[in-house]
Formats: structure tokens, C-alpha cells, sequence
């Protein structure tokens, strides 16, 4: 064969792209197909929230970091909260916590559901993505019926939680955790033993425990390196230890036990909620706070498992109604981080299913 | 006159419009022009219509799929969305990047239609019912069909855009690669049938359902299944639609075409389910043969069917990559094929068959 | 480890480079001077009974007399967590890198030198980060940072 002169090229993949998940922007050095360097470029999706907050009170603050985690905007309501609670030692009424602990399952549920349906998309079955939605909507009904949002809820608020359950809740929530529990079954009938699901699946991606640990890659897509490290279990917060679940570990860390992983804590999630339903128990929701809130000056930082990882509020208080600085850290933004390290050397294909794998979303990573 | 077209079942009508056409008083020569362009461009209607009656069924069938409704405003369950959806496609304006490579950034569109419906001169859609019986028919086919990569490669190359060129590439290098396999399994039938005309492979297979090849050839369901597999990806459809595949090229080969020159693109790949449909009914499934009900119907309904079977798989399986789809198709399919070849032509030869 | 023996425990090791900051909190918070920074940190990570090898998160705080870089860290193995702040000059702050020690930091480090104009020494990749590519109107993130179109809201 005579010399064959080839050359390497650029491509911008996004921020535009069906498959960087928002506004992410890569550019990848590629050699044909392979992918040699992947550089992402963040922050198109930057809208100062830090800065915002600085200029809100506490509780003006809770909507606004709505926004910084859309898809799991309960756990940014709690993360706060707790963050706030811890600075001004506040108690939370018992209901308010069970109240917390079904929303933030629930709300992790809906959050796999898309990551179910999402990463599907993007291996190319299109079907998934409306299964995994259908369910989701049944909890979007719930979060409707309870605070009036479907997305950004402004709903645990610190103290408690903004206002007690309609009677209909439960019964439509015991519905709807059995529908659940059903339908995994669907979901995992789908694509769990679809050959081509395996092949583009299995053995991509693969992030070895030690670099997703040096990474700060945290939640299921560590899990699913076999790191048990769960900070439900393993930083307490809340009231995690009454449930009887356990967290969800894979051993190999590819693409299909990272997806693996996020159908087992479905179901883990389906349990404690329905053993929070079982035992919840009467009283106030929300504990005394001001609406003047002003905890005393110090500083914390506050981190719960959302479903993409370790989500944190780091809050610096000096003493008067608003924060002085308010610091968020997503599981996404480490995990953009990682991308380089374990996407690169394999096919444009296979860095979408890494993408989609590691369950990456903007606002987090650019707030 | 002598008939360059075998109507057997819609002679009277073309005798009326050849009546019709001499009557105007036209010389002989011009008689035959008219009558091609007549038979030209109702070949062209129907097959534009059946593209676009195709698009609203897959996207009904979608849905459905996919616990939707679909298109439920315009008709009875939307009917005549998709023939909305063309005039707003053919009104729109066409928007072409600046760099694009003009002469074959506009041709590729055109050549790709064009390419799709050529391949229509020689498929019995029923008995009589085919516009030219080319003795080489089988042959014609796979020639003409080819001609849908040069354009898919025109358009890549065209557009000036690495998605596309990335597309392009890949439509190429998956197109030449199932070409073998669908080759292979198809000559079987020719093996058996001894001819490459349409409609003598046709007729080969008269009777009930139990003289189709798919039944008759010593291996008829792989070579069914194979063909059926490499035709998938000849039509470029899910789990073989890597050229347009939309997460990872965002639209391949079609990302700079908008308007109606998107929408050949886009009615071209319908005609081409439904082409290598209508093969694999004349092939394997007996083509226009069937009881009681006419021969076009048959066809028609077998044809359907199959159309079906390929939406199916576009809706329920996700998509390879492009190195698993060429192993697939070079270290599986071609072996597979040429042993049901060699086999099958082995036992043609010793008599082995009824 | 409890926060109680956690405390003991670095003060034991790493008494000298760090003291602790009475906070009353459930996470101990030291403080370190910057020139210790690289020393303090890859021993908090190698330490056998400490290994801090997970990276949670770094946030700079503009104290308008000085900065404060506020790094979190915890441990996988062991399950505790521990703060640390770094005091930084106000007129030209300047920390060292530590993404040789936990890779992690290297965004966190980018972003606080984007928005608080902090410098990283040993950083390989200090550039443009969350803010535009033609940005020319400072470090947002300082408190006495004013733009056209930045409007604080009225007091309450």
C-alpha cells in the first residue's frame, strides 16, 4: 500500500450536541473515528448562583439553588437546609424528616428514570427514554400535588419542610412505588440482556477505583467501581440509619455497571420509601424559624448522596440574614474532570456512552 | 402498438389512455415519449405517496411503541400530517452553508432520490404490474441501489462539516461492507431459481406458501435472515443507522440540509425500506404469488409486512458501533452467506431439493 | 473515627503545621499557613490512620482584609471528614497547586483562580474557566467587585 498520509482533526463537539446533556462543550482531537484528546469547555451555562446568594436571605436562597441541580432539585432544598440547621442548630420535627427522606428518594428515582431513559437514547434505542419518563411523571404528579412545582420545588426549606402532605399523597405514593417496583422489571428486560446493549456497554469506560477516587468521582458512578461509599451510610445525615436498604456496589466500573448500579438503587429507594410511608409519624412539619433567620457567624459544609454524588454546600455565616459566601459542589463537575482520563483512545461512540454514563449534567457543573 | 410495459392487470386503462394519446392526433414517435413520461410520473406518484404514507406509519407505530399517540390532528389518526408536513418542507426556505462545495452539496440530494427510485423499473408489484422485466434484473437492483452511497458520500463530502464527512464515511464504509453479505444470500435465490429476471424468480415460486424460497432452499431462513439483516443496513435504519446516527454525528451525512433538499434525504431512505422490502418479498416470499385476493395485493401485504418487521427493529434495539457493525458484518455475515452459498449451490447441483 | 479523636489525631501528627479553629462544629477545621499547604496535604492524604484521599471541595472566601481557601477532604476508607482554610494575602494572594496530591482540585483550583483572581502557582492549566472567553471585568466573585450591569439587591 503506498503512503497513506492521514491526518488528525478537530471537531466542537456542543455546546450544541444531543448528547453533552445541556451546554457542554468538547473538543476532541480525533483520528478518524478514535478520539485522542477530549478538552471540555464549561460555563456556558454559568449563572452566578454563588453570587446571588451572597445578595438573598437564607430562605430566599432555596430557590435559586433550585436551579443549580435541576433534575434533583429536592436534594439542593435539603443540602442547604441541612447546611443552615447545622450553622444555627436547628432540630427538625420528626415528620419533617420522614417528609425529607420520601422526597429525596422519590426525587432520586426520577433522576435514575431519566438517566435510565437518557442513556438509552444515546446508545441509539430511542423506546427507553418514554418508558423511563412515563414513571417519572407519576412522581412529578406527586411533587405537583404536594409543593405545586414539578421541577424547582422549594420545598424542604430550613426547619422543615414547607407544608404538610395532602391526604391523597400517601395512598398515590404506595401506587406508585409498587408501579415502580413493577416496571423495573420492564426496564431491565429491555436492555439488561440486549446483546448490542452489552457490546456497546460492557468494558467501555472503565474507571478504576483509585482514579475515580483521586478524581472525586463520587455516587453510583463510584459505587459502580466498587468503592462502597455511600454518605447516607457513611456521613450520616437525616434519619438513613432507621431504614433497612443497602447501598449498591459493582465490581467492575464500566458503562454497564454504572448503569447497573442506578437500577439497584432504585431499588433501594423503593424500600426506603415505602418503609418511611409505613412509619411516618403525626406532628409539625416545620420547626420555629424567623423569617428574619440569622444563624450565628461560623462556617460548614454540608454534603448529602444525590443521585449524580456527593452534592455540597459549603456556608460561610457572619452573623447578619444573609450568607456571606455560599460555595456548591456537584457530583457532575467532578465527573466532567474524569471524562478526559477515561474517554479518551476509544470511539466517538463510546465517549456518548461514557458521557451518558456517568450521568453528567450542566448546571451543576457550571452553576 | 407493441407494449414496452407488461400491464397485464391495467392493460384496458392503458388501452384507453393510448387511445386517448393517439386521438389528439400526435406522430408515432411523440405517442411513446408522452406515454413513458405518463407511466414516469404516475411511478413517481405513487411511490412519493407510499414514502410519505410510510413516514406517518412509522411514526404511528413509534408511538405506539412508545405508549404515544403520534400524529392524531390531521385525519383520522393524523393521516395526511405527513402530507402536511412536505408542503411545509417544500415551502421552507433552504438554508446552505457558505463553504459548502455547491455542485455536490446540491446533486447529492437529487442523486440519492434519484438512485431510490430507480431501482422501482424492475419490481413486480404484481403480476404483469413491473415497468421493465430486465433479464438482469437482480443485478440492475444491486447496481442501482449502490448509487445511494455516492450520494450519501457527495452529501458528506459536500457539506463542507466533519459530522457530515464523519457520516459520510461511515454510510460508505457500511453500505460496501453489507453489500457482500446481501449479495451472497440473494444469489442463493438466483442459484435456485436460474435466472436474474424479477419475474421469472417470481414465477419460480408460484403455488402456496410452501414453494416460497424461503421455504424451499436448503438454508432459506438464514439466507432470509441474513438478507434481511444486510438490508437493514443497506437502508441505513437502527441498529445499522450509524451514518445519521443522531447522539454521536448529531445528523451525518444531512446535518447542513434543511427544506425540501432534507426531505429527499429523507423520503429517499423511506423508499429504500421500502425497496429492500419489496426484494426481499419478491425473493424469498413469493413475490405477487397468493389466493383469491390480486396479485398486487399480495404483493403489497407481504411487503407491509416486512416494512413492518424493519420499524420494529428501529424502535426496540440501540445502535452499534461502527467497528462491532463492520465485524459483524465481515467475521459473521460474509462467512455465514458464503457458506449457504456454497452449500446451497452444492446441493442445486447434486439435485438435492424438490 | 469520631470528629473528637480526629481532632487528636491530626493535631498529634500535625500539630506543629496546623492548628486547630474552634468552631464547635461536627467536622474539626484547622488552619494552615499557605507555605505549609503541599506538606500538610500529602500527609493528611498518605497518613495510614488519616488517608484524606478523597477530594470534596475548594471555596475561596473574599474577607476584604484577606482570602480564605477552604478545602474539604475526607477518607473512603475511614469515613470522616475534615476542613481546612488556608489564609491568603489580600493584595497578592497566591496559593500552591495541590492537584499533584489530589487530582480533583485541579477545576476547583481554576475556578477560584477565575473568579477571586487568586493565583495557583504550578497550576498546568490556568485558563478561562466559567466566565466568557472575552470576559474583561475582573474577578466577580470579590466582594468589592462592581460591573454596569451588576445591580445588588435593595436591603430588606
Amino acid at each position: 500500500m503506498p503512503d497513506l498520509r492521514t491526518e488528525e482533526f478537530v471537531v466542537n463537539m456542543g455546546p450544541h450536541h444531543p448528547s453533552t446533556h445541556g451546554v457542554c462543550r468538547l473538543i476532541l482531537t480525533m483520528d478518524g473515528e478514535k478520539v485522542l484528546k477530549i478538552v471540555p469547555v464549561v460555563g456556558y451555562l454559568h449563572r452566578s448562583l454563588e453570587k446571588i446568594c451572597e445578595n438573598r436571605t437564607y430562605p430566599q436562597c432555596i430557590p435559586i439553588l433550585d436551579r443549580f441541580e435541576y433534575v434533583t432539585a429536592m436534594s439542593c432544598n435539603y443540602v442547604f437546609s441541612l447546611a443552615a440547621e447545622r450553622l444555627a442548630e436547628i432540630e427538625v420535627p420528626e415528620r419533617a424528616e420522614y417528609l425529607r427522606v420520601i422526597m429525596l428518594e422519590l426525587n432520586r428515582i426520577a433522576s435514575h428514570l431519566i438517566f435510565y431513559g437518557v442513556t438509552a437514547m444515546d446508545i441509539g434505542a430511542l423506546t427507553p427514554f418514554l418508558y423511563g419518563l412515563r414513571e417519572r411523571e407519576m412522581i412529578m404528579d406527586l411533587f405537583e400535588m404536594t409543593c405545586g412545582q414539578r421541577l424547582t420545588f422549594n420545598y424542604i426549606r430550613i426547619g422543615g419542610v414547607a407544608k404538610d402532605i395532602p391526604a391523597e399523597f400517601i395512598p398515590y405514593c404506595r401506587k406508585t412505588v409498587s408501579v415502580i417496583r413493577e416496571k423495573l422489571n420492564d426496564y431491565e428486560g429491555l436492555l439488561n440482556e440486549n446483546p448490542i446493549w452489552l457490546v456497546r456497554n460492557k468494558n467501555i469506560g472503565v474507571l478504576p477505583p483509585d482514579v475515580g477516587i483521586a478524581y472525586g468521582v463520587s455516587g453510583p458512578s463510584l459505587r459502580a467501581s466498587g468503592v462502597d461509599y455511600d454518605l447516607r451510610r457513611d456521613d450520616p445525615y437525616s434519619i438513613y440509619d432507621r431504614f433497612d436498604w443497602k447501598v449498591a456496589t459493582r465490581s467492575n466500573g464500566d458503562c454497564y455497571d454504572r448503569y447497573l448500579v442506578r437500577l439497584d438503587e432504585i431499588k433501594q429507594s423503593v424500600r426506603i420509601i415505602e418503609q418511611a410511608l409505613d412509619g411516618l409519624p403525626e406532628g409539625p412539619v416545620k420547626a420555629k424559624v424567623s423569617p428574619n433567620f440569622k444563624p450565628p457567624e461560623g462556617e460548614t459544609y454540608a454534603r448529602v448522596e444525590n443521585s449524580r454524588g456527593e452534592l455540597g454546600v459549603y456556608i460561610q455565616s457572619d452573623g447578619t440574614k444573609k450568607p456571606y459566601r455560599v460555595k456548591t459542589r456537584g457530583g457532575s463537575f467532578n465527573q466532567l474532570q474524569v471524562l478526559p482520563v477515561i474517554g479518551t483512545g476509544g470511539l466517538i461512540a463510546d465517549l456518548v456512552a461514557i458521557f451518558a454514563s456517568l450521568d453528567i449534567i450542566l448546571p451543576e457543573v457550571d452553576r | 402498438m407493441i407494449w414496452p410495459v407488461a400491464f397485464a392487470e391495467l392493460r384496458p386503462i392503458f388501452d384507453w389512455l393510448y387511445d386517448m394519446v393517439s386521438s389528439t392526433g400526435l406522430p408515432e414517435p411523440w405517442l411513446s415519449v408522452v406515454i413513458y413520461t405518463g407511466l414516469g410520473a404516475m411511478m413517481f406518484g405513487v411511490l412519493a405517496v407510499l414514502a410519505l404514507y410510510l413516514v406517518w406509519w412509522e411514526r404511528k407505530i413509534s408511538a405506539h411503541i412508545q405508549q404515544r399517540f403520534g400524529p392524531m390532528r390531521h385525519g383520522w389518526h393524523g393521516w395526511y400530517q405527513t402530507i402536511m408536513d412536505a408542503i411545509k418542507l417544500l415551502q421552507k426556505e433552504h438554508v446552505d452553508v457558505a463553504t459548502r462545495d455547491k455542485f455536490v452539496f446540491f446533486w447529492a440530494p437529487v442523486m440519492c432520490f434519484v438512485a431510490a427510485f430507480l431501482a422501482y423499473v424492475t419490481i413486480p408489484f404484481g403480476e404483469g404490474l413491473i415497468v421493465a422485466d430486465l433479464n438482469i434484473g437482480v443485478l440492475y437492483i444491486m447496481a442501482v441501489t449502490t448509487f445511494t452511497i455516492i450520494s450519501l458520500l457527495m452529501a458528506g463530502w459536500g457539506s463542507n462539516n466533519k459530522y457530515a464527512l464523519l457520516g459520510g464515511m461511515r454510510s460508505a464504509a457500511q453500505v460496501v461492507s453489507y453489500e457482500v453479505p446481501m449479495v451472497a444470500s440473494i444469489l442463493v435465490v438466483v442459484v435456485f431459481a436460474g435466472s436474474l429476471s424479477m419475474v421469472d424468480i417470481v414465477r419460480a415460486q408460484d403455488g402456496m406458501f410452501y414453494n416460497w424460497f424461503i421455504f424451499r432452499l436448503p438454508f432459506g431462513p438464514i439466507a432470509f435472515l441474513t438478507y434481511i439483516v444486510a438490508a437493514t443496513a443497506e437502508a441505513n435504519r437502527t441498529p445499522f443507522d450509524i451514518p445519521e446516527a443522531e447522539q454521536e454525528l448529531v445528523a451525518g451525512f444531512n446535518i447542513e440540509y434543511s427544506g425540501m433538499k432534507f426531505a429527499m434525504f429523507f423520503l429517499a431512505e423511506f423508499v429504500n425500506m421500502f425497496t429492500v422490502s419489496a426484494i426481499a418479498v419478491t425473493l424469498f416470499l413469493g413475490g405477487w404469488n397468493g389466493v383469491f385476493l390480486p396479485s398486487w395485493f399480495w404483493f403489497l401485504l407481504k411487503t407491509f409486512a416486512v416494512v413492518l418487521l424493519l420499524m420494529l427493529f428501529r424502535w426496540t434495539y440501540p445502535r452499534l458501533r461502527v467497528d462491532q457493525l463492520m465485524e459483524f458484518a465481515w467475521k459473521f455475515l460474509v462467512p455465514l452467506t458464503f457458506a449457504n452459498l456454497i452449500l446451497g449451490a452444492w446441493m442445486k447441483y447434486a439435485g438435492w431439493y424438490w | 473515627m469520631t470528629p473528637d479523636e480526629l481532632k487528636d489525631a491530626v493535631a498529634g501528627k500535625l500539630g506543629d503545621k496546623m492548628s486547630l479553629l474552634d468552631t464547635g462544629r461536627m467536622v474539626p477545621m484547622f488552619e494552615i499557613s499557605a507555605a505549609n499547604l503541599l506538606t500538610v496535604a500529602e500527609s493528611l492524604r498518605d497518613d495510614a490512620a488519616l488517608k484524606f484521599d478523597y477530594f470534596c471541595n475548594l471555596g475561596a472566601v473574599d474577607k476584604t482584609e484577606r482570602f480564605e481557601a477552604v478545602y474539604s477532604v475526607a477518607s473512603i476508607v475511614h469515613k470522616h471528614r475534615l476542613d481546612f482554610k488556608v489564609i491568603l494575602d489580600h493584595d497578592h494572594p497566591e496559593i500552591d497547586s495541590v492537584q499533584e496530591i489530589w487530582p480533583a482540585a485541579n477545576w476547583y483550583e481554576r475556578e477560584m483562580w477565575e473568579l477571586f483572581g487568586i493565583n495557583i502557582r504550578n497550576h498546568h492549566n490556568l485558563t478561562r474557566f466559567l466566565l466568557p472567553d472575552d470576559w474583561d471585568q475582573g474577578n466577580p466573585m470579590r466582594r468589592d467587585w462592581d460591573a454596569p450591569d451588576f445591580e445588588k439587591l435593595p436591603e430588606l
